[in-house]
């Protein structure tokens, strides 16, 4: 893979997020997109006749409940007669729509490209029965997985190859909380003490209620442009300047045993991923350079992985870490200022939010939940078994 | 002003082809009680459930090898929580790396009891012994086994 | 043409019509990648990334990309998945190649039937706001296209029966022996207008001009255009006799490569005649020949096997219709064409070719890929 020059970079030009919450019964799905669409073109300070093409952003199906529902929102996003495609890779979904839109721009195919999305777990009967049937029907439909249970057995492991404690996990949640509480955008917000979290009840051993991501309604939306019309239009932007995706084994079992190439424990093509966005941005260091992180990390033990995966620290050393306060806004490198997943998770576009959550930062837009000089950061999106990773580093 | 709302369910059935490999596993597993993997030549790797390819080496996978009934617990969980279509709680299930098998082939736990989720997630402890158990009537399924402490 | 780096295409394996199920999905999966992958001369190690489209209500899947990305060669590697058209994966493909960044990619759609009626499947399509009631699945959305076209062009009726009339020919070539099962009947559709939907798998493979010049990689489709885009959310909003995404595609696809007097310069076209009237309105929409010459042309030969321009030599989707896939075949199709790999339908003298996609609703979806056996001059 070639590094670019800094000559052809892609930036991001417009945000646009909903106010999320457990449920929008006054907005039908495509009037969700509409509403991230069109803050993120005020944003941008854009009209639609600027936008080239769109990368539409929408997870399972099963959870909106309509098939392709991504042709409902073709109006919502202003793509009559324009470019239109959808992606989805799970859970990833919003990372890897912000990477395609980067790509309709670094191919020299478009200058302005929309990417947005939204998501109504909240309407659905029931998400972990529509992620029960993410599983194969050969050999692992018929076990009750799901994705709360799939990651409690990354705790488990966790646990034991690290030294991960059931106090260790709630203090993620305790922080995270004490962060949304300063995001207006944020689903769960409400402070919390590890006492509450380990007080909650046990959904999946060691996974209690609390270590658990909400179901969340809202949309979100992003105008990305290529470095030359920036500069015709004299436009404000910060900068993607790495991203890569690389997925792992789908087979959960093939992830443990003596020598398992992607242990479930850790998360593996996560710091595959990293590294290559690293490669390309330039990072030789990111313990040092790494100025602020929005890691997808929807259950209280999984921030630890992801910290690990980014190479934060060496795999572990996120634990002691976290006992001191050094992901906390004010600590040395903030994780999840905005919250996280863990605090809102509208499926289709939390990785997307991760992404945009992370720009707002760079941008010095990120309000009360602004990491002082914050000037290159990362995000990160999980997508299928924890399965497929998407990366990247935006820089102001 | 009125809000109103529609109900919907969606109601398809499917019927997957198993393939070859798939087949052979659970006739093996109707007809004898016997769990088969099978190996990447490439690798060496025995693969559980089996698999017609290696999805690591992209080569496909060259010779049966029996594997179990004895194995050590990869991984676990116990649910307490009731979900839509889901089974009734409290059960344990997780990940089973069976004597001879180079990966973790997912099934339940029982005979474990679960009132106390601390005492038991020491019963089930990452490395901890169990023995597959064969249902009498079986159908060709993952759910004809199961796995038991030993 | 704007992109930084050229694509083009360098390997393809068609499966348009699997019988049986003797294999499972992920197998069928495995097999068609690596027969890309042997067609290119080239291993899984050479491939930077893929691209898969799938559609998770026909696959009977969550989330399509997951089991699939096994298969394919994902492991440790770089995939993206787009569920609303198979042809979308080669336009992402395709771009992510443009850039530079990718040597090459594996792109692949399939479309099983394993669900218990695709009717069904297709009919969750439907928002459930205002037409998830009505019998709305794809069949009844090319019927009501059909309809509106009959309606508007005199003659039509019979421009679409020797349409299907070619494209049986043409399938008599290019697969002797297939089955073609009769479609359903649906007003004004006759069964014999369509075929019954059969399991397929297609796969290309990308690659950029350095790494083919590097490879010294002989018989490519040079990418020399692309375009592709939608038409509005619900039926009732579009004029359903007329075209305007195609129109739009195709004039995103001409502008990059070129393209002045389409009717006269492809010497081969695949078009996705999801119905036969789908096949002439695309021949509208691509500039290919107006409503009003549909007869006189289909009359004379011009689009049928010897004529100026021949239109699914392969036999189209009347000859096989692995519903999901039928897109991004007709690409597959003219990529082989241009590569002089087309078999018993090759054309003798493809030099440059047009492929057509759509999907959806009365083809709601609409992409436009020129290909080329040179490379073209760059824009």
């Amino acid at each position: 893979m070639n590094i670019i020059s800094s000559r052809d970079r892609v930036g991001i030009i417009g945000i646009g997020q909903s106010e999320f919450r457990a449920r929008r019964d006054d907005a039908s799905y495509p009037d969700l997109v509409r509403e991230a669409v069109v803050l993120a073109m005020a944003d941008a300070k854009l009209d639609f006749d600027a936008i080239e093409g769109v990368v539409y952003s929408l997870s399972p199906d099963a959870m909106v409940g309509i098939g392709n529902a991504e042709r409902l929102g073709v109006d919502a996003v202003g793509g009559r007669s324009k470019r239109f495609l959808r992606i989805n890779t799970g859970g990833a979904t919003g990372i890897s729509s912000v990477t395609a839109a980067y790509y309709h721009i670094a191919s020299g195919a478009c200058d302005v490209v929309l990417t947005a999305g939204a998501d109504k777990v909240g309407e659905c009967g029931d998400s972990q029965t529509v992620l029960n049937k993410i599983w194969d029907p050969t050999y692992e439909r018929q076990l009750p997985l799901g994705t709360i249970n799939m990651l409690a057995m990354s705790a488990v492991r966790y646990m034991k190859m690290y030294g991960m404690t059931e106090e260790d996990m709630a203090r993620v949640t305790v922080k995270n909380r004490k962060q949304a509480a300063l995001n207006p955008r944020a689903h769960l917000r409400k402070i919390v003490s590890i006492d509450d979290v380990m007080s909650s009840r046990i959904i999946s051993w060691p996974l209690k209620l609390l270590d658990c991501c909400p179901q969340s309604s809202g949309g979100a939306a992003m105008v990305l442009a290529s470095e030359q019309y920036i500069h015709d239009n004299k436009l404000d932007a910060v900068w993607i300047t790495g991203l890569a995706t690389v997925a792992e084994t789908y087979w959960m079992g093939d992830r443990m045993g003596a020598d398992p190439t992607a242990e479930h424990a850790d998360a593996h093509a996560l710091a595959r991923s990293f590294q290559r966005s690293y490669k390309m941005a330039g990072i030789t260091d990111p313990a040092k350079q790494v100025h602020v992180a929005e890691l997808y990390a929807p259950f209280s033990n999984t921030e630890y992985h992801s910290i690990d995966a980014a190479a934060l620290c060496k795999k572990g050393e996120s634990i002691a870490m976290m006992r001191n306060g050094e992901f906390e806004l004010g600590g040395r490198i903030p994780v999840n200022t905005s919250g996280g997943t863990l605090c809102t998770n509208a499926i289709a576009v939390t990785a997307m939010a991760r992404v945009a959550e992370t720009a707002l930062q760079v941008w010095g837009r990120a309000g009360a939940h602004q990491v002082n000089g914050a000037k290159l950061g990362i995000a990160s999106g999980n997508g299928g078994d924890h399965q497929i990773f998407g990366t990247m580093v935006l820089e102001a | 002003m009125e809000l109103m709302s529609r109900q919907e369910t969606w109601n398809i059935t499917y019927t997957h082809a198993l393939g070859e490999t798939a087949s052979y596993f659970y006739v093996q597993l109707r007809d004898n009680a016997k769990i088969f993997g099978r190996r990447c030549a490439k690798s060496g790797k025995v693969l559980v459930p089996p698999r017609a390819f290696s999805d690591e080496t992209l080569q496909p996978t060259t010779e049966w090898v029996e594997v179990g009934p004895g194995g050590k617990i990869e991984a676990f969980t116990m649910v307490y929580e009731q979900f839509n279509n889901l089974p009734p709680p409290p059960y344990a299930f997780g990940y089973v790396l069976l004597d001879g098998a180079d990966t973790a082939i997912g099934g339940y736990f029982k005979g474990v009891d679960l009132a106390d989720p601390a005492k038991a997630a020491e019963k089930l402890a990452i490395g901890t012994r169990v023995m597959t158990k064969f249902a009498e009537k079986r159908t060709g399924d993952v759910l004809d086994f199961w796995f038991e402490l030993a | 043409m704007p992109y930084k780096v050229q694509p083009g295409v360098v390997g393809t394996a068609i499966r348009p019509a699997i019988a049986g199920n003797a294999r499972s999905l992920e197998e069928i999966i495995y097999e068609t990648g690596q027969a890309a992958l042997a067609d290119a001369g080239l291993t899984i190690d050479d491939i930077d990334g893929i691209v898969v489209g799938a559609n998770d209500q026909f696959d009977g899947r969550a989330i399509s990309v997951m089991m699939a990305s096994g298969p394919t060669g994902g492991v440790d590697r770089d995939i993206l998945s787009t569920p609303s058209a198979g042809e979308h994966a080669f336009t992402m493909g395709a771009l992510r190649v443009a850039s530079g960044h990718y040597r090459t990619q594996l792109v692949m759609a399939w479309s099983p039937t394993e669900a218990s009626s695709l009717s069904e499947a297709q009919r969750l399509g439907a928002d459930p706001y205002y037409h998830r009631a009505l019998p709305l699945d794809e069949l009844s959305a090319h019927a009501l296209q059909a309809g509106a076209i009959e309606a508007k062009v005199p003659g039509a009726r019979q421009a679409a029966l020797a349409v299907a009339a070619k494209n049986r020919a043409h399938a008599a070539i290019a697969c002797p022996g297939s089955a073609h099962p009769a479609g359903i009947a649906r007003w004004p559709l006759s069964a014999e207008m369509t075929s019954a939907p059969v399991s397929g798998c297609v796969a290309l493979i990308l690659a950029n001009a350095n790494f083919i010049a590097e490879r010294g990689l002989k018989n490519t489709a040079w990418v020399r255009g692309m375009g592709w885009a939608t038409e509005a959310s619900f039926l009732g909003d579009r004029a359903l006799a007329d075209a305007p995404a195609l129109r739009a595609a195709a004039e995103q696809a001409y502008a990059e490569a070129a393209i002045t007097a389409p009717a006269a310069q492809f010497d081969v076209v695949e078009i996705t005649d999801a119905t036969p009237y789908a096949e002439l309105l695309a021949y509208d929409a691509l500039s290919l020949c107006a409503p009003q010459d549909w007869s006189t042309h289909l009359s004379d030969g011009s689009f049928a096997r010897g004529g100026r321009m021949p239109v699914n030599l392969s036999g189209g989707v009347l000859a096989n219709n692995p519903v999901f896939c039928t897109g991004l075949i007709r690409i597959a199709e003219i990529a082989n064409q241009v590569r002089g790999k087309a078999g018993a339908h090759q054309h003798p003298d493809a030099r440059l070719g047009l492929a057509h996609a759509g999907s959806g609703f009365a083809m709601q979806y609409q992409a436009a890929i020129v290909l080329g056996a040179e490379q073209g001059a760059r824009a």
